[in-house]
């Protein structure tokens, strides 16, 4: 068992495809705690610490918020460079477990992984995020609706790895939030919405919804956003679009809610959430 | 099922048929009457893994109801599982069969740990699985014309 | 098994070397190899926060680390956050408010503690409580804990 240090994508790559059953380090935050509940015994861990090319944030010219793989959640939750709308994915990064954690954990990392409790995928799936992937076959990009393929389980191919998240610019004017539903402070979500919003005296011009932790994938509902740009923001409203969420929900019954309660709480944060937007974010 | 009751009662009863319809797995050995044995392969996510199973037939109502008992456990005992099931078979005209199963379904150690919630939605689904590969399985025109 | 590989850490501006497997963690490398104890094992998964350690200032969960990961990094224990023999100011405070009863949490909490000391020293209580909610007290000594800090950095919010 080995630990590599890259310098480059490339060379990360190229030792991946030397060892089928090597994986990629990043923050360690998941993949260490998962080594010491005997759950994974990788034959060789390639660190990714060292490669510069994937750490960072960058806007680019279009508005296009570009976040490297081995961005620390921390760096990411504390950022100024988001506009209004796609501030969503800092407000979750904010909520991700603990301080310690939010200084270890990168996006990189926590996406590739897919928990399907996880805070980044209702918000990268409400953002209309895509990831970017390099394999031994090249770079390809893939929307973040496609890339959570079920508990566990990411569109990642063998040998892949994440480079970075790209977020497009949201539509001028819109504001964002994350609601989550936790037990404690820092634990993984019983029930998340991640919203984005752009409002127009009163009529809503486009609106995001996404619920996590209710599903294998992070969920959203044409339908239900419809539903809510016809009709705005009443409960009746969002009782109608809450049900189109929850017939594509298929919650887990576990020590943190039972399916029953966590279908019970989408409208509730549904709710909860476009308040907060409204209300710049903020509780 | 599109296929009638004995037919369908005859393949559950069989492992060599019955086996393959089970995603992940191999090695099925039949211990002595009611019981078997087989190698279970499971996969969440990155966590890939095996169970030995074994299953023992408790009760038997040919051919509409069975009772069974499965123990599993991964290699050094890093997880065990229970399953109790029951299986209801009713003819609901000659060439269709209405399959109720019910399985109750304990997992303790590393897996139950980990994500209980999660576990029990992975049974589900390979029960799913099973049962489709069953149906696609007993409804082939080839086994359709097997005499008994 | 893995073969032991030679590693050297800077940890409280000393250099400690020893032979370690390629996957031991920093937590059980500073207890084990270095001798370093103060740092505690607690729930090994993260979440209890008594392998709480800085690297390069940070703090982050010893038992998360992988040691030969944490090489050309400047690595703080419990052990270093004295300095010449003088308690810190956390320290101290922890000290006069009667902040550690069995004391298994007071390391991680002390580290927790600094952190976020050193992010601002007008803290309100919510902003305290957040800070260490990363850190487990069995003991439930929490209300002596967060008075402990509010001494040092507690006030009327910003």
């Amino acid at each position: 068992m080995k630990l590599h240090h890259p310098r480059s994508i490339d060379e990360a790559v190229s030792l991946l495809g030397k060892d089928g059953e090597a994986r990629c380090l990043a923050g360690g935050a998941t993949l260490v705690a998962m080594m010491n509940a005997d759950l994974l015994a990788p034959s060789g861990l390639v660190s990714l610490r060292d490669v510069e090319t994937l750490k960072g944030i960058s806007i680019e010219a279009d508005g296009t918020a570009v976040i490297g793989a081995m961005t620390n959640h921390v760096t990411i939750a504390e950022a100024t460079e988001f506009d209004s709308g796609q501030s969503v994915v800092a407000r979750a990064a904010a909520v991700i477990g603990h301080p310690a954690i939010r200084n270890m954990g990168t996006i990189g990392g926590a996406i590739a992984h897919a928990d399907s409790a996880a805070d980044y995928p209702a918000a990268l799936l409400a953002a209309d995020a895509v990831i970017c992937v390099a394999g031994a076959d090249g770079a390809r990009e893939i929307p973040a609706g496609d890339f959570f393929v079920d508990y566990l389980e990411t569109a990642l191919e063998e040998g892949e790895l994440v480079t970075s998240v790209r977020i497009p610019a949201a539509p001028a004017g819109s504001v964002a939030a994350y609601e989550k539903f936790a037990r404690v402070e820092g634990d993984f979500a019983t029930v998340s919405v991640a919203v984005m919003l752009q409002e127009n005296d009163g009529a809503i011009d486009d609106i995001r919804l996404a619920v996590g932790a209710c599903a294998p994938v992070p969920i959203r509902s044409p339908d239900a956003e419809q539903i809510l740009r016809r009709d705005g923001v009443s409960d009746t409203s969002i009782a109608a679009a809450c049900e189109h969420l929850a017939a594509l929900a298929d919650p887990v019954d576990d020590f943190r809610g039972s399916g029953g309660y966590r279908l019970k709480l989408i409208p509730v944060l549904v709710a909860r959430a476009i308040e907060a937007a409204r209300n710049g974010g903020a509780e | 099922m599109n296929a009638p009751v004995d037919r369908v009662w005859e393949f559950m009863m069989d492992p060599d048929r019955m086996a393959p319809c089970v995603p992940g797995c191999s090695d099925v050995e039949v211990l002595g009457e009611n019981k078997y044995r087989a190698n279970v392969k499971v996969a969440v996510g990155p966590i890939k893994t095996s169970f030995k199973v074994s299953v023992e037939l408790t009760e038997q109502n040919a051919p509409t109801y069975a009772a069974s008992v499965t123990r599993g456990e991964e290699g050094g005992k890093a997880s065990m599982l229970t399953a109790n099931s029951e299986l209801r078979l009713t003819s609901v005209n000659s060439d269709e069969t209405e399959v109720y199963y019910l399985s109750e379904v304990s997992l303790v150690g590393r897996l139950g740990k980990f994500g209980l919630g999660m576990m029990k939605k992975k049974a589900k689904a390979i029960g799913e699985e099973f049962a489709e590969s069953f149906r696609i399985q007993i409804e082939t025109p080839a086994n359709r014309a097997k005499v008994g | 098994m893995s073969e032991k590989i030679p590693l050297s850490l800077t940890v409280n501006g000393q250099t400690h070397q020893a032979f370690v497997r390629p996957t031991d963690t920093l937590l059980h490398v500073l207890r084990d190899e270095f001798h370093l104890t103060g740092t505690k094992r607690g729930c090994n998964q993260g979440i209890c926060g008594a392998c709480t350690v800085m690297v390069d200032g940070k703090i982050v969960r010893g038992c998360l680390s992988i040691a030969t990961n944490c090489t050309n990094r400047e690595i703080t224990t419990i052990e270093g956050i004295e300095a010449d023999g003088n308690l810190s100011p956390i320290q101290q405070a922890f000290l006069e408010s009667g902040a550690a009863q069995c004391g298994f949490c007071t390391p991680g909490m002390v580290m927790a503690a600094t952190a976020l000391a050193r992010t601002n020293d007008k803290l309100s209580d919510d902003q305290i409580r957040e800070g260490l909610s990363g850190n487990l007290c069995r003991c439930s000594g929490y209300i002596k804990i967060v008075d402990a800090v509010r001494s040092v950095c507690g006030g009327d919010a910003v």
